[in-house]
């Protein structure tokens, strides 16, 4: 069991996130879990249970029609369709492992749409959000690598993306700028800036690297002793709890999903936000201070972005300058709050729907790649579940307000 | 016909009372073209309701929107209790003990009934600020049954209720404070006769109380002479009238309408070339 570290290693460049092979950057702990097509070892082995936190539409029809009046109720019941169609068709979409592999397909998003759904229920909408989250590993970057503590490092770059937010307020709630033009404009702003301070290359995201140890590990067979060495890689503590855990990023969030969402139902904050989208004059004759509850749920939204940005490069372990990318994860933060219930048009919305509306778009990409679906394929799958699922949404609501008023 | 033309309308300048609660003196306000209050003066005396009047577009909403902190005077100035007063904004008026019902109700739709009605006056538990929303529901139904109106469901949103109920959740957020002035621009527009005559009940019973001192906006002219002590009419921004109700009548008022209307005319008439 002799055990020692043999290198130190960052993940090679090939870990890219979004790629369609599913490896994760920074293999957890432990082993080489997340791999996918392989079956899960003995150890790691197949949990029925997993997943079925809420229960199968149709098991309770009193369930269902409590779930139906809830404003995420229609997006619950689509999701639980379409978990419930993976597992029918894969053999493996519900275990540990594939859980596991799921995690960085929703988590971010879930944490993107949490701050959308603040600006968007102003009836505002923030674009920025794909250029703070690729400036902000980038800060976080050149914070720690000329000397500041990681976690400093962070809130530094956090504080950045707030100062981001808080432009963006002044230029929409006090210059007068529609939010689309002005987070448009901040968006490739951002994106250029890190562009230029990065030189567009890849960096290795500093705390993030893969400590690789040897273990010998000894193994019986047919009565024989035999002794292998195997591999285990390691990630710091600090790594661990900035997005590199295998459940870091879900802790992350789960705990924004539920602060946000008291936030916006119990609070002052909440109240004022609804009030001034869904009726901006009479919120500022009523005394609510327009303005101020405008520019902070910009702060907190430019924010989102940041903090996904560095949970992600720490996770990968790359801080990579790739514009596209953002713009793609800019969208899905967006349509997880869309899908999830919160109105574009403001006044209404729900934090809790956000992270339901990332978690179907996790479980489409992540049950289309099992069902083998052609890479080339995925986006145009996803884009019509996307519309497929907001149409049953409409009608699953209409059901819902029928269910109400009678 | 050309005097009549030329004619100015009386213009009633600065009167005082030895217990005026708010003066106001020689407001104006534009927005840009168009000026909306040229000269306004008007006192408001302690227990006192002043209707005023005027017709569309005389600068009714806008003297109020000034006197609530909604808006800033361009010029003029105003006395709280004797004292200069230039409030900073709503909430700053409100804790002056100025509170207002606005013509369009600044009621949020998404809203419940109860949170309307404690808006900006939420009760919220300590240490952690989450909404006491329990209390603001009792409070809101004690608020409610006090002015008589029946809403039977004070945990709906405002956007489901008809418009007299929502007229009545304004009016009831105003009354529902510890303010000593209360305006209250139309608060009987979207009501049904039945509902109309409770709020008018209700300002009765404010007034026999002699705690609160309101300004009242009201259209028709039968409603003024029941409800208010004095009347003050904005003309073209300036106050053509100020009289005690005793001494003023129905076809007085609609005179005085009809000939600012007669005048204007003449005078379009008058002009080279017409309008």
């Amino acid at each position: 069991m002799a055990s020692g570290p043999t290198e130190s290693a960052h993940p090679g460049p090939g870990t890219e996130r979004g790629d369609s092979t599913h490896q994760r950057g920074v293999p957890p702990g432990g082993g080489p879990a997340g791999e996918r097509g392989v079956p899960p070892a003995g150890g790691d082995g197949e949990d029925p249970t997993r997943g079925r936190g809420v229960p199968p539409g149709g098991e309770e029809d009193g369930l269902l029609a409590r779930v139906l009046t809830l404003r995420e109720g229609s997006i619950i019941v689509v999701t639980l369709i379409v978990a419930i169609y993976f597992a029918l068709n894969t053999s493996s979409f519900f275990t540990t492992s594939n859980f596991k592999t799921l995690l960085p397909y929703f988590a971010p998003f879930a944490i993107l749409g949490a701050g959308e759904v603040f600006v968007m229920v102003l009836g505002e909408i923030d674009l920025s959000i794909g250029g703070t989250y690729l400036l902000a590993p980038y800060l976080f970057y050149k914070l720690a690598t000329s000397g500041l503590p990681l976690v400093p490092a962070v809130l530094v770059g956090l504080i950045a993306c707030m100062a981001v937010g808080l432009v963006n307020g002044f230029f929409i709630a006090i210059v007068g700028i529609s939010s689309f033009v002005t987070t448009l404009g901040m968006l490739f702003t951002l994106e250029g800036l890190t562009l230029i301070i990065s030189h567009g290359e890849p960096k290795s995201t500093p705390g993030a690297e893969v400590h690789v140890t040897t273990h010998n590990v000894e193994h019986v067979v047919n009565g024989h002793h035999i002794v292998l060495p195997e591999t285990v890689n390691h990630i710091g503590t600090f790594a661990k709890i900035f997005g590199g855990g295998v459940y870091s990023e879900l802790i992350w969030a789960l705990v924004i999903v539920v602060v946000l969402q008291a936030v916006l139902t119990f609070t002052r904050w909440g109240l004022y936000t609804v009030s001034v989208g869904s009726n901006k004059l009479g919120a500022a004759e009523a005394g609510v201070r327009v303005r101020l509850v405008m520019i902070r749920n910009f702060i907190l939204c430019a924010a989102a972005g940041g903090l996904v940005g560095i949970l992600e490069a720490v996770r990968s372990g790359t801080v990579q300058p790739d514009t596209a990318g953002a713009n793609e994860i800019l969208f899905l933060g967006i349509a997880a709050a869309v899908i999830g219930g919160t109105l574009l048009a403001g006044g209404s919305g729900t934090v809790v729907g956000a992270l339901i509306g990332a978690l179907f778009l996790g479980i489409l990409k992540d049950g289309l790649i099992l069902q083998g679906v052609n890479a080339n394929y995925l986006l145009f799958y996803t884009g019509l579940a996307i519309i497929l699922a907001m149409t049953i949404n409409v009608y699953v609501q209409r059901v819902r307000r029928g269910a109400r008023s009678g | 016909m050309a005097d009549a033309a030329t004619s100015e309308p009386a213009v009633i300048g600065p009167t005082t009372a030895p217990d005026d609660v708010l003066r106001v003196e020689h407001l104006a306000k534009r927005f840009g073209p168009v000026t909306a209050l040229r000269d306004v003066s008007l006192h408001l005396r302690k227990g006192e309701v002043l209707g005023l009047l005027g017709d569309n577009g005389a600068g009714k909403s806008t003297l109020i929107k000034i006197i609530c902190g909604f808006q800033k005077q361009d010029s003029g100035s105003m006395f709280l209790h004797g004292q200069p007063y230039a409030p900073k904004s709503v909430d700053d008026a409100r804790a002056k003990g100025i509170e207002t019902v606005y013509q369009d109700l600044a009621l949020i739709d998404e809203l419940s009934v109860y949170h309307n009605l404690f808006l900006r006056r939420e009760h919220v538990h300590r240490p952690l600020p989450f909404l006491a929303n329990a209390q603001m529901k009792r409070g809101a139904r004690k608020a409610l049954d006090e002015i008589g109106i029946n809403i039977p469901r004070i945990d709906v949103a405002v956007a489901r209720l008809s418009g007299g109920q929502r007229q009545a959740i304004a009016v009831a957020r105003t009354v529902n404070s510890d303010a000593d002035i209360l305006l209250l621009d139309e608060p009987l527009a979207a009501m049904g006769a039945k509902e109309g005559a409770m709020i008018l009940d209700l300002v009765a019973r404010l007034k026999a109380e002699g705690r609160v001192s309101i300004i009242m906006i009201l259209h028709n002219y039968v409603h003024v002479l029941e409800a208010c002590d004095r009347v003050s009419m904005i003309q073209d921004g300036r106050i053509a009238l100020d009289k005690p109700t005793v001494e003023t009548s129905v076809e007085e008022l609609t005179e005085i309408v009809v000939e600012e209307y007669r005048r204007a005319r003449l005078a379009d008439q008058g002009r080279p070339g017409g309008r």
